[in-house]
Protein backbone atom coordinates (compact mmCIF):
# COMPACT_ATOMS: atom_id res chain seq x y z
CA UNK A 1 0.00 0.00 0.00
CA UNK A 2 1.21 3.50 -1.02
CA UNK A 3 1.85 6.36 1.93
CA UNK A 4 -1.32 8.32 2.77
CA UNK A 5 -1.42 10.66 5.70
CA UNK A 6 -3.93 12.57 7.80
CA UNK A 7 -3.15 16.09 6.81
CA UNK A 8 -2.03 15.64 3.24
CA UNK A 9 1.29 16.43 1.48
CA UNK A 10 2.01 19.38 3.78
CA UNK A 11 2.40 16.96 6.49
CA UNK A 12 5.69 15.42 7.41
CA UNK A 13 6.23 11.73 7.31
CA UNK A 14 7.40 10.53 10.61
CA UNK A 15 7.16 7.29 10.69
CA UNK A 16 7.26 5.11 7.02
CA UNK A 17 7.27 1.07 7.16
CA UNK A 18 6.33 -1.26 3.59
CA UNK A 19 6.65 -5.19 3.76
CA UNK A 20 7.17 -5.69 7.46
CA UNK A 21 7.75 -8.87 8.15
CA UNK A 22 8.75 -10.71 11.49
CA UNK A 23 9.47 -14.25 11.74
CA UNK A 24 10.56 -15.95 14.87
CA UNK A 25 12.38 -19.78 14.73
CA UNK A 26 10.16 -22.51 16.63
CA UNK A 27 11.18 -26.09 17.13
CA UNK A 28 7.45 -26.48 14.96
CA UNK A 29 9.24 -24.16 12.35
CA UNK A 30 9.42 -20.93 11.65
CA UNK A 31 6.55 -18.68 13.16
CA UNK A 32 5.66 -15.19 10.99
CA UNK A 33 4.71 -13.12 14.00
CA UNK A 34 3.98 -10.47 11.54
CA UNK A 35 3.77 -11.21 7.68
CA UNK A 36 3.43 -7.94 5.79
CA UNK A 37 2.50 -4.43 7.53
CA UNK A 38 2.52 -1.31 6.23
CA UNK A 39 2.47 1.59 8.36
CA UNK A 40 2.79 5.61 7.35
CA UNK A 41 2.81 8.01 10.41
CA UNK A 42 2.49 11.27 10.14
CA UNK A 43 4.26 13.61 12.42
CA UNK A 44 1.65 15.02 15.34
CA UNK A 45 -0.27 11.84 14.54
CA UNK A 46 -2.14 9.80 17.20
CA UNK A 47 -2.15 6.01 14.87
CA UNK A 48 -4.26 3.49 15.95
CA UNK A 49 -2.57 -0.54 15.41
CA UNK A 50 -5.74 -2.41 15.78
CA UNK A 51 -6.35 -6.16 16.21
CA UNK A 52 -6.97 -9.03 17.72
CA UNK A 53 -4.54 -11.33 20.16
CA UNK A 54 -2.00 -12.94 17.74
CA UNK A 55 -2.31 -10.43 14.83
CA UNK A 56 0.65 -8.92 14.97
CA UNK A 57 0.19 -5.54 16.17
CA UNK A 58 2.39 -6.27 19.52
CA UNK A 59 5.57 -7.43 17.65
CA UNK A 60 5.02 -4.85 14.88
CA UNK A 61 5.83 -1.96 17.84
CA UNK A 62 8.53 -4.13 19.38
CA UNK A 63 10.23 -4.46 15.40
CA UNK A 64 10.20 -0.63 15.88
CA UNK A 65 11.79 -0.37 19.30
CA UNK A 66 14.21 -3.16 18.00
CA UNK A 67 13.42 -5.41 20.80
CA UNK A 68 12.40 -8.68 19.16
CA UNK A 69 12.98 -11.93 20.46
CA UNK A 70 16.40 -13.22 20.32
CA UNK A 71 16.92 -15.71 16.41
CA UNK A 72 13.85 -13.84 15.19
CA UNK A 73 14.37 -11.90 11.56
CA UNK A 74 12.84 -8.64 10.72
CA UNK A 75 12.75 -7.72 7.13
CA UNK A 76 10.98 -4.64 5.36
CA UNK A 77 11.07 -3.03 1.99
CA UNK A 78 11.09 0.13 3.77
CA UNK A 79 11.80 0.94 7.69
CA UNK A 80 12.39 4.55 7.75
CA UNK A 81 12.16 6.58 10.68
CA UNK A 82 12.54 10.68 10.26
CA UNK A 83 15.07 9.60 7.60
CA UNK A 84 17.19 7.36 9.85
CA UNK A 85 16.97 3.14 8.83
CA UNK A 86 15.68 1.93 11.60
CA UNK A 87 16.55 -2.08 10.54
CA UNK A 88 20.35 -0.87 11.43
CA UNK A 89 19.47 1.84 14.02
CA UNK A 90 16.25 0.93 16.27
CA UNK A 91 17.96 0.10 19.02
CA UNK A 92 20.08 3.15 19.11
CA UNK A 93 16.90 5.41 18.83
CA UNK A 94 15.10 3.35 21.92
CA UNK A 95 14.94 5.62 24.65
CA UNK A 96 16.29 8.55 22.77
CA UNK A 97 13.91 9.12 19.94
CA UNK A 98 11.31 6.24 20.15
CA UNK A 99 9.83 4.98 23.79
CA UNK A 100 7.46 2.56 25.09
CA UNK A 101 4.51 2.75 27.19
CA UNK A 102 3.76 -0.41 28.14
CA UNK A 103 -0.11 -2.13 28.99
CA UNK A 104 0.97 -2.81 32.71
CA UNK A 105 2.03 0.05 34.47
CA UNK A 106 2.94 -2.11 37.69
CA UNK A 107 5.25 -4.20 35.97
CA UNK A 108 6.96 -1.49 33.95
CA UNK A 109 7.51 -0.09 37.47
CA UNK A 110 10.60 -1.58 39.85
CA UNK A 111 8.70 -2.00 43.00
CA UNK A 112 11.77 -1.21 45.07
CA UNK A 113 12.51 1.74 43.99
CA UNK A 114 11.11 5.32 44.54
CA UNK A 115 9.37 6.83 41.97
CA UNK A 116 12.11 10.14 42.55
CA UNK A 117 15.18 7.17 41.46
CA UNK A 118 13.23 5.88 38.91
CA UNK A 119 12.61 9.36 37.08
CA UNK A 120 16.06 9.96 37.65
CA UNK A 121 17.58 6.62 36.39
CA UNK A 122 16.14 8.13 33.24
CA UNK A 123 17.35 11.50 33.18
CA UNK A 124 20.54 10.37 33.96
CA UNK A 125 21.26 8.94 31.10
CA UNK A 126 19.81 11.49 28.67
CA UNK A 127 21.26 14.46 30.01
CA UNK A 128 23.93 16.36 31.85
CA UNK A 129 22.53 18.20 34.35
CA UNK A 130 23.14 18.39 37.93
CA UNK A 131 21.27 16.20 40.62
CA UNK A 132 19.37 19.02 41.85
CA UNK A 133 18.33 20.25 38.13
CA UNK A 134 17.52 16.78 37.33
CA UNK A 135 15.25 16.55 40.52
CA UNK A 136 13.34 19.54 39.44
CA UNK A 137 13.16 18.29 35.60
CA UNK A 138 11.76 14.87 37.18
CA UNK A 139 9.20 17.29 39.37
CA UNK A 140 7.99 19.28 36.39
CA UNK A 141 7.74 16.13 34.05
CA UNK A 142 5.45 14.19 36.80
CA UNK A 143 3.33 17.26 37.06
CA UNK A 144 2.82 18.21 33.39
CA UNK A 145 1.36 14.16 33.34
CA UNK A 146 -1.20 15.86 35.84
CA UNK A 147 0.26 14.37 39.17
CA UNK A 148 -0.83 15.87 42.22
CA UNK A 149 1.60 16.78 44.94
CA UNK A 150 5.03 15.69 42.05
CA UNK A 151 7.08 16.50 44.68
CA UNK A 152 5.53 14.48 47.71
CA UNK A 153 5.36 11.91 44.99
CA UNK A 154 9.23 11.51 44.29
CA UNK A 155 9.71 9.69 47.51
CA UNK A 156 6.43 7.08 46.98
CA UNK A 157 7.33 3.61 45.93
CA UNK A 158 4.68 2.09 43.36
CA UNK A 159 2.79 0.08 45.30
CA UNK A 160 1.59 3.13 47.02
CA UNK A 161 0.07 4.84 43.86
CA UNK A 162 -3.29 3.56 41.86
CA UNK A 163 -3.11 2.22 38.66
CA UNK A 164 -3.85 5.49 36.82
CA UNK A 165 -1.18 7.58 38.72
CA UNK A 166 1.27 4.22 37.91
CA UNK A 167 0.59 4.70 33.99
CA UNK A 168 1.00 8.56 33.98
CA UNK A 169 4.30 7.86 36.00
CA UNK A 170 5.65 5.32 33.13
CA UNK A 171 4.50 8.28 30.83
CA UNK A 172 6.48 11.17 32.64
CA UNK A 173 9.91 8.73 32.37
CA UNK A 174 9.10 8.18 28.43
CA UNK A 175 8.10 11.97 27.98
CA UNK A 176 11.90 12.36 30.27
CA UNK A 177 13.65 10.15 27.59
CA UNK A 178 12.92 12.93 25.34
CA UNK A 179 11.56 10.94 22.47
CA UNK A 180 8.88 12.20 20.12
CA UNK A 181 7.28 8.76 19.17
CA UNK A 182 5.62 6.85 21.41
CA UNK A 183 4.51 3.22 21.43
CA UNK A 184 1.32 2.83 23.36
CA UNK A 185 0.77 -0.50 23.60
CA UNK A 186 -2.57 -1.05 25.21
CA UNK A 187 -2.12 1.72 27.56
CA UNK A 188 -5.62 1.69 29.41
CA UNK A 189 -6.22 -1.81 29.05
CA UNK A 190 -5.17 -2.18 33.03
CA UNK A 191 -7.02 0.40 34.24
CA UNK A 192 -10.33 1.12 35.13
CA UNK A 193 -12.92 2.60 32.23
CA UNK A 194 -12.78 6.22 33.82
CA UNK A 195 -9.41 6.21 34.56
CA UNK A 196 -8.56 5.14 31.09
CA UNK A 197 -10.60 7.97 29.45
CA UNK A 198 -8.31 10.70 31.76
CA UNK A 199 -5.01 8.83 30.52
CA UNK A 200 -6.53 9.03 27.32
CA UNK A 201 -7.04 12.89 27.20
CA UNK A 202 -3.33 13.37 29.01
CA UNK A 203 -1.63 11.37 25.89
CA UNK A 204 -4.02 13.53 23.45
CA UNK A 205 -3.01 16.67 25.35
CA UNK A 206 0.93 15.78 25.20
CA UNK A 207 0.78 14.97 21.42
CA UNK A 208 -0.80 18.86 21.06
CA UNK A 209 1.57 20.80 23.82
CA UNK A 210 4.91 18.85 23.06
CA UNK A 211 4.32 17.71 19.32
CA UNK A 212 4.82 14.02 19.93
CA UNK A 213 3.66 11.35 17.31
CA UNK A 214 2.01 8.24 19.17
CA UNK A 215 1.28 4.44 17.70
CA UNK A 216 -1.34 3.14 19.75
CA UNK A 217 -1.63 -0.39 19.55
CA UNK A 218 -5.22 -1.22 21.31
CA UNK A 219 -8.03 -3.68 20.55
CA UNK A 220 -10.49 -1.35 21.71
CA UNK A 221 -12.37 0.58 19.61
CA UNK A 222 -13.45 3.07 21.85
CA UNK A 223 -10.10 3.85 22.72
CA UNK A 224 -9.76 4.66 18.63
CA UNK A 225 -12.19 6.60 18.70
CA UNK A 226 -11.74 8.33 20.98
CA UNK A 227 -7.95 9.38 20.45
CA UNK A 228 -6.74 8.06 17.26
CA UNK A 229 -6.91 10.21 13.74
CA UNK A 230 -5.81 7.71 11.28
CA UNK A 231 -5.62 3.63 12.01
CA UNK A 232 -4.59 0.71 10.33
CA UNK A 233 -6.30 -2.69 11.02
CA UNK A 234 -4.08 -5.63 11.29
CA UNK A 235 -5.57 -9.46 10.59
CA UNK A 236 -2.86 -12.29 10.67
CA UNK A 237 -0.13 -10.35 10.69
CA UNK A 238 -0.99 -8.64 7.44
CA UNK A 239 -2.41 -4.69 7.03
CA UNK A 240 -5.46 -5.04 5.50
CA UNK A 241 -6.70 -1.86 6.02
CA UNK A 242 -5.78 1.94 6.65
CA UNK A 243 -7.43 5.44 6.93
CA UNK A 244 -8.52 7.69 8.82
CA UNK A 245 -9.76 6.56 12.35
CA UNK A 246 -13.55 8.06 11.79
CA UNK A 247 -13.50 6.27 7.89
CA UNK A 248 -12.74 3.04 9.58
CA UNK A 249 -14.88 2.90 12.36
CA UNK A 250 -17.99 4.35 10.60
CA UNK A 251 -17.42 2.70 6.99
CA UNK A 252 -15.20 -0.24 7.34
CA UNK A 253 -14.23 -1.62 3.76
CA UNK A 254 -11.95 -4.63 4.53
CA UNK A 255 -14.62 -7.59 5.39
CA UNK A 256 -12.48 -8.15 8.79
CA UNK A 257 -12.99 -4.49 9.87
CA UNK A 258 -16.74 -4.38 9.14
CA UNK A 259 -17.00 -8.09 10.99
CA UNK A 260 -14.99 -6.79 13.82
CA UNK A 261 -16.94 -3.68 14.39
CA UNK A 262 -20.40 -5.98 13.83
CA UNK A 263 -19.40 -8.23 16.58
CA UNK A 264 -19.62 -5.37 19.09
CA UNK A 265 -22.04 -5.62 21.78
CA UNK A 266 -23.12 -2.21 21.01
CA UNK A 267 -23.63 -3.07 17.27
CA UNK A 268 -26.83 -5.17 17.73
CA UNK A 269 -30.11 -4.04 18.77
CA UNK A 270 -30.59 -5.36 22.38
CA UNK A 271 -30.64 -8.87 23.32
CA UNK A 272 -30.64 -10.00 19.48
CA UNK A 273 -27.62 -12.41 18.79
CA UNK A 274 -24.11 -10.68 17.88
CA UNK A 275 -22.41 -10.97 14.15
CA UNK A 276 -19.76 -13.59 15.85
CA UNK A 277 -16.81 -14.13 13.21
CA UNK A 278 -16.88 -17.62 13.01
CA UNK A 279 -13.67 -19.71 12.79
CA UNK A 280 -9.92 -19.16 14.12
CA UNK A 281 -7.13 -16.92 12.76
CA UNK A 282 -4.23 -18.60 10.15
CA UNK A 283 -1.90 -20.50 12.08
CA UNK A 284 1.39 -18.41 12.28
CA UNK A 285 3.17 -21.70 11.25
CA UNK A 286 1.50 -22.34 7.55
CA UNK A 287 2.17 -19.78 4.82
CA UNK A 288 -1.12 -18.28 3.18
CA UNK A 289 -2.23 -18.15 -0.55
CA UNK A 290 -4.64 -15.79 -1.51
CA UNK A 291 -6.40 -13.93 1.22
CA UNK A 292 -5.67 -14.66 4.85
CA UNK A 293 -9.26 -13.95 5.64
CA UNK A 294 -10.88 -15.83 3.00
CA UNK A 295 -11.63 -18.95 5.37
CA UNK A 296 -14.18 -16.79 7.34
CA UNK A 297 -14.68 -14.00 5.13
CA UNK A 298 -18.61 -13.61 4.09
CA UNK A 299 -18.29 -12.66 1.10
CA UNK A 300 -15.83 -14.85 -0.07
CA UNK A 301 -15.67 -16.36 -4.15
CA UNK A 302 -13.06 -18.68 -5.64
CA UNK A 303 -10.59 -16.84 -6.11
CA UNK A 304 -9.60 -14.98 -2.50
CA UNK A 305 -8.31 -18.30 -1.77
CA UNK A 306 -5.54 -18.33 -4.37
CA UNK A 307 -4.81 -15.05 -5.68
CA UNK A 308 -3.59 -12.57 -2.90
CA UNK A 309 -6.12 -9.24 -2.59
CA UNK A 310 -5.20 -5.95 -4.81
CA UNK A 311 -5.03 -2.71 -2.69
CA UNK A 312 -7.68 -0.85 -3.07
CA UNK A 313 -7.34 3.29 -2.80
CA UNK A 314 -10.07 5.53 -2.40
CA UNK A 315 -8.52 8.88 -1.37
CA UNK A 316 -6.69 8.29 1.51
CA UNK A 317 -8.60 5.20 2.90
CA UNK A 318 -6.68 2.02 1.35
CA UNK A 319 -7.30 -1.90 1.67
CA UNK A 320 -6.62 -4.62 0.63
CA UNK A 321 -9.25 -6.75 -0.95
CA UNK A 322 -10.76 -8.34 -4.11
CA UNK A 323 -14.24 -6.65 -3.96
CA UNK A 324 -13.73 -3.18 -5.43
CA UNK A 325 -15.97 -1.75 -3.64
CA UNK A 326 -14.96 -3.30 -0.05
CA UNK A 327 -17.11 -5.25 2.36
CA UNK A 328 -21.14 -5.86 1.30
CA UNK B 1 -44.49 -11.14 37.24
CA UNK B 2 -42.44 -14.28 38.27
CA UNK B 3 -41.39 -14.66 41.34
CA UNK B 4 -37.85 -13.65 42.55
CA UNK B 5 -35.09 -16.70 42.18
CA UNK B 6 -32.63 -14.28 43.83
CA UNK B 7 -33.09 -11.29 46.81
CA UNK B 8 -31.00 -9.55 48.63
CA UNK B 9 -32.13 -7.38 50.79
CA UNK B 10 -29.90 -4.61 52.87
CA UNK B 11 -27.09 -6.82 52.43
CA UNK B 12 -23.80 -5.24 54.09
CA UNK B 13 -20.48 -6.62 53.84
CA UNK B 14 -17.61 -5.66 55.62
CA UNK B 15 -13.68 -7.17 55.70
CA UNK B 16 -11.96 -7.31 58.85
CA UNK B 17 -9.12 -4.70 59.97
CA UNK B 18 -6.33 -6.59 62.11
CA UNK B 19 -5.51 -5.49 65.77
CA UNK B 20 -7.87 -5.01 68.78
CA UNK B 21 -8.31 -1.30 68.33
CA UNK B 22 -7.80 -1.00 64.60
CA UNK B 23 -10.94 1.42 63.79
CA UNK B 24 -13.44 -1.32 61.71
CA UNK B 25 -13.04 -0.91 58.10
CA UNK B 26 -15.32 1.21 55.55
CA UNK B 27 -18.20 -1.75 54.14
CA UNK B 28 -17.00 -3.34 51.21
CA UNK B 29 -21.05 -3.85 50.38
CA UNK B 30 -22.87 -1.08 51.80
CA UNK B 31 -26.47 -2.08 52.08
CA UNK B 32 -27.66 -3.27 48.71
CA UNK B 33 -31.02 -4.03 47.57
CA UNK B 34 -31.46 -6.66 44.69
CA UNK B 35 -34.16 -9.00 43.55
CA UNK B 36 -33.18 -11.20 40.09
CA UNK B 37 -36.98 -12.73 38.57
CA UNK B 38 -36.54 -16.76 37.64
CA UNK B 39 -34.95 -16.51 33.72
CA UNK B 40 -34.25 -12.86 33.59
CA UNK B 41 -30.48 -11.60 33.71
CA UNK B 42 -29.26 -8.43 35.70
CA UNK B 43 -25.91 -7.27 35.04
CA UNK B 44 -23.55 -5.80 38.15
CA UNK B 45 -21.30 -3.26 36.22
CA UNK B 46 -18.53 -1.37 38.87
CA UNK B 47 -14.70 -0.45 38.49
CA UNK B 48 -12.27 -1.83 40.74
CA UNK B 49 -13.39 -1.63 44.34
CA UNK B 50 -17.01 -0.99 43.79
CA UNK B 51 -17.88 -4.02 45.89
CA UNK B 52 -19.36 -6.02 43.03
CA UNK B 53 -17.00 -8.92 43.41
CA UNK B 54 -17.53 -8.91 47.26
CA UNK B 55 -21.39 -9.02 46.40
CA UNK B 56 -20.95 -11.99 43.94
CA UNK B 57 -19.15 -13.72 46.82
CA UNK B 58 -20.96 -13.33 49.40
CA UNK B 59 -24.48 -14.83 47.13
CA UNK B 60 -21.79 -17.66 46.72
CA UNK B 61 -21.67 -17.42 50.02
CA UNK B 62 -17.69 -17.42 50.24
CA UNK B 63 -17.39 -14.40 52.33
CA UNK B 64 -18.87 -13.66 55.66
CA UNK B 65 -22.12 -11.89 55.41
CA UNK B 66 -22.03 -8.70 58.32
CA UNK B 67 -25.83 -8.33 58.17
CA UNK B 68 -28.84 -7.99 55.74
CA UNK B 69 -30.21 -10.96 54.10
CA UNK B 70 -30.45 -13.17 50.99
CA UNK B 71 -33.40 -15.36 50.21
CA UNK B 72 -32.49 -17.71 47.36
CA UNK B 73 -35.51 -20.07 45.67
CA UNK B 74 -37.69 -18.83 48.78
CA UNK B 75 -35.15 -20.31 51.32
CA UNK B 76 -33.00 -18.09 53.47
CA UNK B 77 -30.13 -18.66 52.18
CA UNK B 78 -27.52 -17.34 54.89
CA UNK B 79 -29.28 -19.97 56.97
CA UNK B 80 -28.65 -22.73 55.11
CA UNK B 81 -25.68 -25.24 56.67
CA UNK B 82 -24.03 -28.12 56.19
CA UNK B 83 -24.72 -30.87 53.74
CA UNK B 84 -27.98 -28.34 53.16
CA UNK B 85 -25.28 -25.56 51.85
CA UNK B 86 -23.92 -28.53 49.92
CA UNK B 87 -26.80 -29.49 47.78
CA UNK B 88 -28.41 -25.73 47.67
CA UNK B 89 -25.35 -25.07 45.87
CA UNK B 90 -26.24 -27.22 42.96
CA UNK B 91 -28.40 -24.56 41.77
CA UNK B 92 -25.51 -21.89 41.27
CA UNK B 93 -23.17 -22.35 38.20
CA UNK B 94 -20.25 -19.82 38.37
CA UNK B 95 -17.83 -19.30 35.54
CA UNK B 96 -14.28 -17.23 36.22
CA UNK B 97 -12.88 -14.47 34.13
CA UNK B 98 -10.24 -16.23 32.98
CA UNK B 99 -10.91 -19.78 31.31
CA UNK B 100 -6.86 -20.99 31.78
CA UNK B 101 -7.13 -19.72 35.90
CA UNK B 102 -10.60 -21.65 36.73
CA UNK B 103 -9.80 -24.60 34.66
CA UNK B 104 -6.70 -26.89 36.08
CA UNK B 105 -3.93 -27.53 33.20
CA UNK B 106 -3.38 -30.78 34.62
CA UNK B 107 -6.49 -32.61 33.94
CA UNK B 108 -8.04 -33.09 30.87
CA UNK B 109 -11.31 -31.87 29.80
CA UNK B 110 -13.09 -35.20 30.72
CA UNK B 111 -11.59 -34.51 34.06
CA UNK B 112 -12.83 -31.73 34.72
CA UNK B 113 -16.10 -32.05 33.62
CA UNK B 114 -16.59 -35.15 35.93
CA UNK B 115 -15.66 -32.93 39.07
CA UNK B 116 -18.90 -31.29 39.72
CA UNK B 117 -20.82 -34.66 38.85
CA UNK B 118 -18.22 -37.15 41.14
CA UNK B 119 -19.01 -34.11 43.83
CA UNK B 120 -22.95 -34.75 43.64
CA UNK B 121 -22.73 -38.14 43.80
CA UNK B 122 -22.98 -39.61 40.22
CA UNK B 123 -21.34 -42.80 39.37
CA UNK B 124 -18.85 -42.43 36.54
CA UNK B 125 -19.90 -44.52 33.69
CA UNK B 126 -20.97 -44.58 30.43
CA UNK B 127 -24.23 -42.52 31.17
CA UNK B 128 -21.89 -39.55 32.59
CA UNK B 129 -19.54 -39.84 29.98
CA UNK B 130 -22.05 -39.27 27.29
CA UNK B 131 -23.73 -36.51 29.99
CA UNK B 132 -20.29 -34.93 29.45
CA UNK B 133 -20.79 -34.84 25.84
CA UNK B 134 -23.75 -33.50 25.49
CA UNK B 135 -22.35 -30.48 28.16
CA UNK B 136 -19.92 -29.74 25.50
CA UNK B 137 -21.98 -29.76 22.65
CA UNK B 138 -24.78 -27.28 23.98
CA UNK B 139 -21.48 -24.98 24.70
CA UNK B 140 -20.58 -25.49 20.70
CA UNK B 141 -17.75 -27.73 21.34
CA UNK B 142 -17.47 -31.19 19.52
CA UNK B 143 -17.00 -34.48 22.01
CA UNK B 144 -13.49 -35.39 21.04
CA UNK B 145 -12.94 -32.53 23.05
CA UNK B 146 -13.00 -34.75 26.23
CA UNK B 147 -9.31 -35.86 26.37
CA UNK B 148 -7.77 -32.40 25.86
CA UNK B 149 -6.62 -30.48 28.21
CA UNK B 150 -7.27 -26.80 28.79
CA UNK B 151 -3.68 -25.51 27.88
CA UNK B 152 -4.66 -27.33 24.03
CA UNK B 153 -7.30 -24.43 23.62
CA UNK B 154 -7.97 -21.56 22.50
CA UNK B 155 -9.21 -18.50 24.88
CA UNK B 156 -12.58 -18.91 23.67
CA UNK B 157 -12.38 -22.82 23.72
CA UNK B 158 -11.69 -22.63 27.33
CA UNK B 159 -14.34 -20.16 28.44
CA UNK B 160 -16.97 -22.63 26.64
CA UNK B 161 -15.37 -25.55 28.86
CA UNK B 162 -15.91 -22.99 32.05
CA UNK B 163 -19.45 -22.62 30.72
CA UNK B 164 -19.91 -26.25 30.47
CA UNK B 165 -18.85 -27.19 33.95
CA UNK B 166 -20.98 -24.57 35.57
CA UNK B 167 -23.55 -26.24 33.30
CA UNK B 168 -23.13 -29.65 34.75
CA UNK B 169 -25.35 -29.65 37.87
CA UNK B 170 -28.29 -27.78 35.81
CA UNK B 171 -28.21 -25.21 37.97
CA UNK B 172 -31.04 -22.64 37.83
CA UNK B 173 -29.00 -19.50 38.13
CA UNK B 174 -25.59 -18.57 36.35
CA UNK B 175 -23.31 -16.55 38.61
CA UNK B 176 -20.34 -14.77 35.56
CA UNK B 177 -17.55 -12.71 37.32
CA UNK B 178 -16.33 -10.57 33.56
CA UNK B 179 -17.16 -13.91 31.48
CA UNK B 180 -15.63 -12.04 28.50
CA UNK B 181 -13.35 -9.56 29.69
CA UNK B 182 -10.46 -11.97 28.72
CA UNK B 183 -11.14 -12.52 25.13
CA UNK B 184 -11.26 -10.72 22.08
CA UNK B 185 -13.87 -9.06 20.63
CA UNK B 186 -14.90 -11.46 17.87
CA UNK B 187 -14.58 -14.35 20.20
CA UNK B 188 -16.70 -12.28 23.30
CA UNK B 189 -19.60 -12.49 20.58
CA UNK B 190 -19.46 -15.88 20.31
CA UNK B 191 -19.57 -16.63 24.01
CA UNK B 192 -22.67 -13.87 24.47
CA UNK B 193 -24.32 -15.61 22.04
CA UNK B 194 -23.99 -18.68 23.86
CA UNK B 195 -24.97 -17.40 27.01
CA UNK B 196 -28.22 -15.91 25.45
CA UNK B 197 -28.78 -19.33 23.66
CA UNK B 198 -28.43 -21.42 27.04
CA UNK B 199 -30.64 -18.70 28.81
CA UNK B 200 -33.41 -19.39 26.72
CA UNK B 201 -32.56 -22.79 26.48
CA UNK B 202 -32.46 -23.86 30.49
CA UNK B 203 -34.32 -21.18 31.76
CA UNK B 204 -31.31 -19.69 33.50
CA UNK B 205 -31.44 -16.51 35.42
CA UNK B 206 -27.58 -14.82 35.29
CA UNK B 207 -25.86 -12.58 37.37
CA UNK B 208 -23.61 -10.89 35.24
CA UNK B 209 -20.97 -8.62 37.30
CA UNK B 210 -18.29 -6.61 34.53
CA UNK B 211 -16.70 -3.29 34.45
CA UNK B 212 -17.70 -2.58 30.43
CA UNK B 213 -20.97 -1.24 30.63
CA UNK B 214 -21.79 -2.01 27.03
CA UNK B 215 -20.93 -5.83 27.19
CA UNK B 216 -23.69 -6.44 30.05
CA UNK B 217 -26.03 -3.69 28.41
CA UNK B 218 -26.36 -5.92 25.70
CA UNK B 219 -28.22 -9.18 27.12
CA UNK B 220 -29.06 -7.83 30.73
CA UNK B 221 -32.77 -7.16 31.42
CA UNK B 222 -31.98 -4.97 34.32
CA UNK B 223 -29.02 -3.17 35.21
CA UNK B 224 -26.90 -2.03 38.51
CA UNK B 225 -24.20 0.54 38.71
CA UNK B 226 -22.42 0.27 41.86
CA UNK B 227 -19.78 2.53 43.64
CA UNK B 228 -17.57 2.16 46.60
CA UNK B 229 -20.41 -0.40 47.91
CA UNK B 230 -23.34 1.81 47.14
CA UNK B 231 -25.86 1.33 44.21
CA UNK B 232 -25.46 4.37 42.31
CA UNK B 233 -28.02 3.72 39.81
CA UNK B 234 -31.08 0.43 39.34
CA UNK B 235 -32.73 0.04 36.72
CA UNK B 236 -34.37 -1.59 33.77
CA UNK B 237 -31.44 -1.56 31.09
CA UNK B 238 -33.07 0.36 28.24
CA UNK B 239 -34.12 3.21 30.83
CA UNK B 240 -30.73 3.38 31.57
CA UNK B 241 -29.14 3.17 28.84
CA UNK B 242 -31.53 5.79 26.82
CA UNK B 243 -31.26 8.17 29.90
CA UNK B 244 -28.51 7.79 32.98
CA UNK B 245 -29.65 9.54 35.84
CA UNK B 246 -26.35 9.78 37.33
CA UNK B 247 -23.28 11.44 35.45
CA UNK B 248 -21.04 8.33 36.63
CA UNK B 249 -23.13 6.12 34.34
CA UNK B 250 -22.64 8.31 31.86
CA UNK B 251 -18.76 8.14 32.62
CA UNK B 252 -18.71 4.68 32.75
CA UNK B 253 -20.95 4.06 29.36
CA UNK B 254 -17.20 4.82 28.30
CA UNK B 255 -15.49 7.58 25.80
CA UNK B 256 -16.26 6.13 22.53
CA UNK B 257 -19.88 7.69 21.95
CA UNK B 258 -18.60 9.24 18.36
CA UNK B 259 -19.46 6.16 16.23
CA UNK B 260 -22.71 4.24 18.08
CA UNK B 261 -24.15 3.61 14.69
CA UNK B 262 -21.61 1.32 11.95
CA UNK B 263 -23.56 3.24 8.84
CA UNK B 264 -22.67 2.48 5.10
CA UNK B 265 -22.82 5.64 2.59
Amino acid sequence: MRCATAKGASAVTLLEVQGLSVTIPSPAGPVQAVRSVDLCIAKGEIHGLIGESGCGKTMTGMALLGLTPAGAQVAARVFQFDGIDLSTSAAALRGRRIALISQDPAAALNPVLTIGRQMDDVLRTHSPHSKVDRRAGAVALLAATGLPDADKLMTCYPHQLSGGMQQRVVIAQALATGADFLIADEPTTALDVTVGAQVLALLRQLVADRGLTILMITHDMDVVAAVCDRATVLYAGLSVETGPASAILTCPRHPYAAALLAALPDAAPHGQRLAAIDGQIPPSTKPISGCAFAPRCPAVMSLCHTVPPPARVQGDHLWACHLAEGAP
Amino acid sequence: MTAPLLTVHELVVRYKTRGLFATPSKPAVDRVNLSLPAGSTLGIVGESGSGKSSLLRAVLRLVPVESGGITLDGQDWLATHGPDLRRARHSIGFVAQNPFLSLSPRLTIAQILAEPLLARGDKPGAAMQDHMALLLSRCGLPPDFLPRRARELSGGQAQRVAIARALALSPRLLVLDEPTSALDVSVQAQILNLLMDLKADFGLSLLFVTHNLKVVAHLADQLMVMRHGCVVEAGATQRIMAAPEQSYTRELMGFGQRFGQNTKP
